[in-house]
């Protein structure tokens, strides 16, 4: 995989870009807003889990300032909103078609922590989607994170 | 409106979100650290607000649509966002794929339909 990135680095420019170099601030980034997004689903979920008997009568309106007013559903959404500013740095540093897939690791993550914290069952199909997810991501590493422009 | 066309219009919408993103932002490869004044920008760039806006209608109709589908039947078709934010960054930004950046976007693709089928 390295050879690979090395080789493609080399038929741009004699000096490679700083972006192609090592692991960086952005590619922590990338992975750091994926973790919490993540982090966010599961709490916002956790929140709601809580909140559902409370819940369960009672208007739209009245049914979302139960939702609103649980603390992991708030303290979810704060999360995910982090989230979204280092994916925002992220992207400024980053080839788009590169760094979008790759948050596809987030229905990863979920379906880990669905499994983990939730006890839900995960079909093997599933466990085989993740394989392939990860294994696309590993590919994308490989095929370099800067095309020629 | 039906819940599939609604679905889909979600989906163009969340892939558009991203390039209108990432035309906001910009494109420096230097090392990270980003002053404050970087984010305050943000807050007046026409691009970043529209990227917010398709974001907000995309959820908005994700929500409405998944009120009347299967979302067995509607997750699966999320993944058509990567192909389309690669076609939208060629075609919008002049970004270069690799086929092997596009065989990459393929193989998470079918990771994604095979976590979100039954």
């Amino acid at each position: 995989m390295l050879v690979n990135s090395e080789a493609a680095n080399m038929t741009e420019t004699a000096q490679a870009p700083a972006s192609t170099r090592g692991f960086q601030a952005a590619d922590l980034a990338v992975l750091g807003s994926v973790l919490l997004a993540a982090t966010g689903h599961i709490m916002i979920k956790a929140g709601l889990n809580g909140a559902a008997s409370a819940a369960a009568h009672g208007s739209i309106i009245e049914r979302l300032i139960v939702y609103f007013s649980q603390p992991y559903v708030l303290l979810g959404l704060t999360i995910y909103g982090l989230g979204t500013a280092m994916w925002v740095f992220a992207v400024s540093k980053r080839d788009i078609s590169y760094v979008f897939p790759i948050t596809a690791l987030n229905y990863v993550l979920v379906t880990l922590g669905g499994k983990f914290l939730f006890a839900e069952v995960v079909p093997f199909k599933r466990w085989l989607g993740i394989a392939v997810v990860i294994i696309g991501v590993a590919l994308m590493q490989s095929a370099g994170r800067e095309g020629s422009r | 409106m039906t819940a599939t066309l609604a679905l889909w219009i979600s989906i163009l919408l969340n892939g558009l979100a991203q390039v209108l993103l990432k035309k906001g932002v910009g494109h420096s490869s230097d090392q990270g650290r980003v002053p404050a004044s970087w984010w305050i920008a943000l807050l007046k760039n026409v691009w970043v607000w529209a990227w917010g806006l398709s974001f907000v209608a995309a959820t908005a109709l994700w929500l409405l649509a998944l009120s009347k589908l299967d979302i067995s039947y509607a997750f699966p078709l999320l993944s058509s966002s990567f192909i389309l934010v690669g076609i939208l960054s060629r075609v919008l930004l002049g970004e270069f794929i690799s086929w092997k950046r596009w065989v990459a976007i393929l193989v998470i693709c079918l990771g994604v339909i095979l976590i979100a089928t039954k």
